[in-house]
């Protein structure tokens, strides 16, 4: 049902007569990779019949090790998938039973290395640090790990805990002691510091890559490029509006069923909106030109920024060339810190 | 003019002023138990109903059929209750000829029992002793019977025992008003005299005030004369108070009342100014006038910069009914632009504060409240120094003196030393000490104005037990060793956080206000030195180390929104933050000094 739901949910843009070429497809969000293959091809094939998509477009699917065998893989390798991002998270099998990953770190080789002999050239591994048992030893342990299979890609995230997730009662009942927030930055830092030595671009707060790997698909959202996204919960952003699905799969079924777009909720995002979103996006890119931000947004936003600029530099925080910022590594530690400075500034 | 009588109630706080007072007003009928909506009738400010205390001055006029079949009018004068208004109360009791001085039965002659007394006494009043909440459990009556006839010579059997709670009492205090009061005199031919004793602020009206008049006749449209402002007005309105203004166009000699003047400001009509005819003058006023003179001042700021001049008008509205309030623009490195204010005393202070935030909805610093500094310099030139950045440099100053306080302390015996220690602490001169009777004490001492500004009072009541009252009035300027203590944040000075402190105290002060800045001042993308010193020696210092991380793992399709909205929130609160040099201050950290523990 959720299937045919999203058929319709594809063909209903089809009167939207959208003529941009799609350049990026991902599937994602949740585990896609638990549906039959069939289905992927199926909703590829939909896909191919309402919207025109580049014959070099970066189809990517986020596969969790332990719900593919050889024989998916091959036949999204068939369909024209052309990226596999691997949920790994760790190669200590505590800290993955810890995560409630239902996988080994037996199954995440299998996976990398199925992958591999299905043609995939285009490979990222997610991996979790500042996970309470890690330290800095165990985590470098794990990235080595983790590089040890040349992938071209690699999202390394923080430990985040939420105030009301299972993992955040926890914290609360004093049953977990989080990492030291002085030990989380040593890790990330010592995450940039590795990667890049082994010729990992850091091209996000999170995400690195082998030069030309970059997830371009990831590289739309920050960019504010248009995208649909499709499905329960899905988001999507078209020129200067952001829309976003309905998260619960009832009610996302039932408006398709009906013939109405299962939007939940929108928003027009205004000029000073944009900016805020450039600055912020710009500064998890690692890099805000400021004079391609003024001929966008039409101010003097390099001038009254300086000061704060200046101070960031002599904090070394951030380079200043050509009114071109790129946070130093110190800097991507502090960015949402930077970012509010920034935003505070530019906007009334 | 026979039957009329002027009188007040004067109690320490909470000995149960207002309850006398509410059952005078039923008793006599100038109110049903009905009517009264709150079960103290005069207090009708929102702050005073909270706090417990009467802050603005009313008078009302009751009728009564005594005992001896005579209808006699009775003025009832009230008073404020507290230490900041004493020559407010010395105005009020001006224009009574008698008080009723209550004591709370079940804790006894308290400090402002003695200082309101020894006021009503120098006024040269009739005093009607009344010990109240005799049905307390706790009611000590023999021994507050005992307290008072000590205290003031007077018999037993003059003594009244009330509970005005249970409706005990009230008509032996009507009797004794009517029999042991005099009536006024005064010549109702002879030029005007009439005393303000407290003036409010109409929005339609301009200013209302409050007179007693002591000889001559005022009547509407009489041309009249303020004699120490000088300024000339007309009556436009003439009359007695009852629970409302009742217009009578004519009030004279001996009788209570009210005048609307024209005028536009409470400034134009001060309290304890005497009115006149001014084409039939007296002589010269009445005594006893003072300018109201402010002793505590502080920095009163906009949280957010944009907000000055609003700022500016809820003041100068502020000012216009309350004649006590000065303030002048003034301008700091680490607030902006502002405002220093001078206040009659802390509970003055809180009470502008809280009006200018609850009725006039005004954010604000208040930066740490100071007394006034008189500085000689070397070149002989004097000085005036209320606020402590403008000190002059430690160079040019030949020595420094400070507003000292006489303070009397009213405290049960077991608590002598600890309050002997405290006084001492804050650098006390012991003067003496009476017993009131056995068990409780009557201290005194000279103090530093500027050593009980802070938190002196609560150090008094919790080194008590709650037992110790105080009161206190202004002695005379003392050379003491003062210095300005000036707070550095990585290197420049905070011109909104220097203090002025005795030289003995510096270093621990120092030491404890960079501990408690660290605390407040959140951590800053790099380190932040605290230090504090006295002119170029740095006496203290701590740090407070950089920020390390702060971003969030994920953000895409799905999580920009949120998180745009959380930066636009985050930035509201940097908007709030103050900044000195690269260094961003919360607002919380301007009042650190009045949070220090000791």
């Amino acid at each position: 049902m959720y299937l045919d739901a999203l058929k319709n949910e594809i063909e209903m843009y089809a009167d939207y007569g959208i003529k941009e070429e799609v350049e990026t497809i991902y599937f994602g969000g949740g585990t896609p990779s638990l549906l039959k293959s069939q289905s992927i091809v199926d909703i590829l094939h939909d896909l191919k019949k309402t919207f025109s998509i580049r014959a070099d477009a970066e189809i990517t699917i986020e596969v969790n090790p332990g719900t593919v065998k050889e024989e998916k893989l091959r036949s999204y390798r068939e369909a024209g998938i052309n990226r596999i991002s691997i949920g790994v998270q760790s190669f200590d099998d505590g800290d993955l039973k810890f995560l409630t990953r239902i996988h080994s770190v037996e199954q995440a080789i299998q996976t990398i290395q199925i992958a591999r002999s299905c043609g995939f050239e285009n490979l990222s591994l997610d991996m979790i640090y500042a996970l309470p048992s890690q330290s800095l030893v165990t985590w470098q342990k794990n990235l080595d790990r983790a590089i040890s299979f040349n992938p071209e890609h690699i999202s390394a995230y923080g430990l985040t805990i939420e105030d009301e997730t299972p993992l955040g009662r926890l914290v609360k009942q004093n049953e977990i002691i989080p990492v030291q927030l002085d030990n989380e930055a040593a890790m990330y830092e010592l995450t940039m510091e590795c990667l890049q030595k082994r010729g990992y671009e850091h091209y996000e707060v999170s995400n690195f890559s082998k030069p030309g790997f970059k997830s371009k698909h990831n590289c739309n959202y920050w960019n504010h490029s248009n995208y649909l996204g499709l499905g329960p919960s899905a988001h999507s952003f078209w020129g200067n509006k952001r829309w976003w699905n309905h998260a619960n799969i009832a009610i996302y079924c039932k408006m398709l069923q009906s013939d109405s777009f299962p939007i939940a909720g929108s928003e027009v995002l205004g000029n000073e909106q944009l900016l805020e979103e450039a600055i912020m996006l710009g500064l998890r890119m690692g890099e805000i030109d400021f004079r391609r931000v003024e001929l966008r947004f039409g101010g003097d936003y390099y001038k009254e920024t300086e000061p704060i600029l200046q101070n960031l530099v002599s904090s070394r925080l951030i380079t200043l060339e050509n009114h071109v910022l790129k946070l130093t590594d110190k800097g991507f530690l502090l960015c949402d810190e930077i970012a509010k400075r920034l935003i505070a500034k530019v906007t009334p | 003019m026979e039957h009329i009588r002027n009188f007040c109630i004067i109690a320490h706080i909470d000995h149960g002023k207002s309850t006398i007072a509410d059952r005078l007003l039923e008793r006599t009928g100038t109110l049903t138990e009905r009517e009264m909506k709150f079960n103290q009738v005069l207090d009708d400010m929102e702050l005073e109903q909270e706090r417990g205390i009467t802050i603005k001055l009313h008078a009302i006029q009751m009728k009564y059929k005594a005992k001896d079949n005579k209808n006699y009018t009775l003025n009832l004068i009230d008073t404020p209750g507290h230490v900041d208004f004493s020559y407010e109360v010395s105005r009020s009791l001006a224009a009574c000829e008698g008080a009723i001085l209550v004591v709370d039965a079940s804790q006894g002659v308290e400090a402002q029992t003695i200082s309101n007394l020894y006021l009503a006494i120098d006024a040269g009043l009739e005093i009607i002793p009344v010990v109240n909440k005799i049905d307390l459990p706790s009611a000590m009556v023999e021994q507050v019977k005992h307290q008072i006839m000590d205290l003031i010579g007077c018999k037993e059997e003059d003594i009244i025992l009330t509970s005005a709670k249970m409706k005990i009492g009230v008509d032996e205090i009507l009797e004794a008003v009517v029999k042991r009061i005099s009536p006024p005199a005064g010549n109702p031919d002879a030029p005007l005299k009439a005393l303000i004793f407290d003036s409010i602020f109409d929005g339609y009206r301009g200013s209302v005030v409050y007179i007693r008049v002591f000889q001559g006749t005022l009547k509407e449209k009489d041309r009249i004369k303020f004699f120490a402002t000088d300024k000339l007005f007309d009556a436009e309105e003439v009359g007695i108070l009852e629970m409302q203004r009742m217009r009578t166009k004519e009030l004279s000699a001996g009788d209570v009342g009210y005048l609307i003047p024209g005028a536009k400001e409470l400034h134009d009509t001060k309290v304890g100014d005497t009115i006149t005819n001014a084409d039939n003058p007296a002589e010269g006023p009445l005594p006893g006038y003072k300018e109201a003179k402010p002793m505590v001042f502080a920095g009163l700021y906009p949280v957010n910069a944009d907000n000055f001049a609003e700022l500016r008008d809820s003041l100068e509205k502020l000012r216009m009914n309350d004649a006590s309030l000065i303030f002048e623009p003034e301008s700091s490195v680490a607030l902006g632009f502002g405002f220093r204010a001078g206040f009659l005393g802390l509970l003055h202070m809180e009470i502008v504060q809280e009006r200018l935030e609850r009725e006039y909805e005004q954010e604000l610093i208040t930066t740490v409240p100071n007394v006034e500094y008189r500085v000689l310099k070397r070149d002989t030139e004097i000085v005036l120094v209320d606020n402590p950045a403008f000190m002059p440099s430690l160079g040019d100053i030949e020595h420094v003196e400070e507003p000292f306080i006489k303070a009397q302390i009213i405290t049960p015996t077991e608590y002598i030393g600890n309050i002997m220690k405290l006084c001492t602490d804050r650098r006390g001169v012991y003067k003496n000490t009476t017993y009131l009777d056995p068990t409780r004490a009557d201290l005194r001492y000279e103090l530093p104005l500027s050593e009980i500004i802070f938190d002196f009072y609560d150090k008094l009541k919790s080194t008590s037990r709650g037992y110790a009252s105080l009161d206190y009035e202004f002695l005379e300027y003392r050379e003491s060793d003062l210095v300005k203590l000036d707070i550095l944040l990585n290197g420049e000075s905070v011109d909104a956080l220097s203090t002025i402190v005795h030289r003995d105290k510096a270093f621990e002060w120092g030491k404890k206000l960079c501990a408690k800045l660290r605390k407040l001042i959140p951590r800053q993308m790099f380190e932040v030195v605290i230090q504090a010193a006295i002119g170029s020696k740095v006496i203290a210092r701590d740090t407070i180390s950089a920020m390390r991380k702060n971003v969030i793992a994920k953000c895409y399709g799905g999580d920009i929104t949120r998180k745009r909205k959380l930066l636009e929130k985050q930035k509201e609160g940097k908007r709030r933050m103050k900044q000195v040099g690269r260094v961003e201050i919360p607002q919380e950290a301007f009042l650190a000094v009045l949070s220090m523990k000791e």
